[in-house]
């Protein structure tokens, strides 16, 4: 391994030991953003060989179920997933998985660039699922990092603009860094409020919103402000239960679509890097070798800057 | 009718109403004066599921002509903007529609409308089947919402009236399966009358459970939910019961704040859709009704000659039958 990312659900899963459905019952290896460098390959992989810089996909299904055949595996119940209990992540020097799922980086995309496409996966599955295309106007509410890469993905798929939303003034400055046209702090709005500051902004409703904070509040919002027929994809996870304008949205036609995790996304944003058409790095805030763990995980805990990379290979701790 | 002025537009025809059917939010807004910001603050023509004869019509107007029999469109849009540009007219803010107040509708004797939406009826549909294309439209346009589809395995929350069009228009799209669940074993008998698989009466259960019941009964999770009631326990059990990656329809309308469990939904990808009347559906159902391969019959359950309105409403507001047709043409009283 060489490069691995700390997410919000590892540092969840280290302080309440579970998430949902998912409990941890026993001592479990965290991260599931990650690139490293082939060292052995099994009898049957002709598609790498040691020495291969790849980025890996954490979920791997575990049967060929109709979710699989289908072309949505990502939501095949017993598919495999990195620190998600009861499987192990790979935060660890060495890790093994199914080669499918481990894709080849170009000589021009680096390690950190393999270890963000996970979190990039995210904003292009939901910004597909979205339906963003050429001359969308777009509404990301919430600007940590999984608003981030949907503002960096929804510009790329050819979003006319892009509004942001979020408490924090600094993550809103992230936002603008990364190609957000319009950046609005909200603070105690109501959720009507938000979608009308979000219209003014723009200039008219998002045909688009992307939900990225789970907060009621921000639902609430996502489902006002988004046009007549438009589409609402929830990101963010919050309550399981939550209450909500849905006539509203069900009387205009707003689509509302969740995610869960990603699929068939890898060989996108593998394209994208090398392409250089955009630029990830500004993602990356902190850096820790892997003897630092503890005190990486203390630091994305705090909140501290965008993402944190831990360097698993201490003969190459380069981005 | 309340309107008496018949200045009549080139693009318009002047229609002799023949079959008006009485809808849920036509006894709505008699008993209640408004459905959510449409409030009635005039006296306003109920009506908007009819048919009738072409009587005149308008210089401009060349697809139809005197004597035609017509069904009616009653969502006319009034400007040319985005939505209308785009296909989806039926979601232009400034659209008229019949009896959503202050617009007007037809249930009365001589009724004028946009050439444009009023659709020539072939010879082998009655003027009732005409009618019935407003209610059917729902069901169409809800089930294309759904993505129903050849092997759908599709479950129909409800069996009022709505839920009835849709278990027809599911199982012409190709649907393998539909299960319908009701309160009433009266309103789920009428779902196995016109095509639906299997029925689920339901009394207390909690939304798991009737869930539960929908997978057991079908075999496995349906793709497409079709909830028509707008209870929010309804809605909560249409959430639970939908195969991940599948799509869960609102039509029912209900209170404007439910407690629902998105994140269940969410996770699983299962999209929430509602729908908003619909759109490009009455060439759909003309051709489906003339080709004779769905039967919309069953679904007439009371004729009223349009003297008798008030006691065909009295009859919709207790919840008797299915659809209560007025007949509006003194001449004519056939179906």
């Amino acid at each position: 391994m060489h490069s691995v990312g700390i997410c919000g659900s590892d540092v969840h899963y280290w302080q309440h030991g579970r998430i949902g459905d998912f409990v941890v019952k026993e001592p479990m290896v965290l991260g599931h953003e990650a690139s490293g460098t082939v060292v052995k390959v099994g009898s049957g992989v002709t598609h790498l060989k040691p020495g291969d810089r790849v980025a890996i996909e954490p979920g791997v299904p575990r049967e060929v179920d109709e979710f699989c055949k289908s072309g949505r595996y990502n939501l095949s119940p017993t598919i495999f997933f990195c620190a998600t209990p009861p499987d192990d992540g790979n935060l660890c020097r060495y890790y093994k998985h199914s080669a499918s799922y481990c894709y080849k980086l170009p000589d021009n995309v680096t390690f950190e660039e393999g270890a963000l496409i996970e979190p990039l996966s995210v904003g292009i599955h939901a910004c597909k699922r979205a339906g963003v295309t050429l001359g969308s106007k777009v509404f990301v509410s919430g600007s940590g990092p999984i608003g981030l890469v949907n503002v960096i993905i929804a510009k790329m798929m050819g979003a006319a603009s892009v509004v942001v939303t979020d408490i924090s003034a600094s993550r809103l400055q992230k936002a603008k860094e990364v190609g957000a046209d319009f950046i609005v702090q909200v603070k105690n709005e109501t959720p009507q409020e938000v979608a009308s500051k979000v219209e003014s902004v723009l200039g008219c409703m998002p045909e688009i919103t992307v939900e990225c904070t789970g907060v009621q509040a921000c639902i609430q919002a996502g489902i006002y402000a988004t046009r007549s027929g438009g589409t609402l994809v929830l990101v963010g996870l919050g309550p399981e239960m939550v209450t909500v304008p849905i006539v509203n949205a069900a009387v205009r036609e707003v689509d509302i679509r969740g995610i869960f995790r990603y699929c068939n996304t890898w060989p996108v944003a593998i394209a994208l890097l090398a392409s250089k058409r955009i630029n990830v790095k500004p993602l990356v805030t902190h850096r820790f070798p892997l003897e630092k763990a503890l005190e990486a995980f203390e630091t994305t805990k705090r909140g501290e800057g965008v993402k944190v990379m831990l360097k698993c290979d201490p003969n190459d701790q380069n981005p």
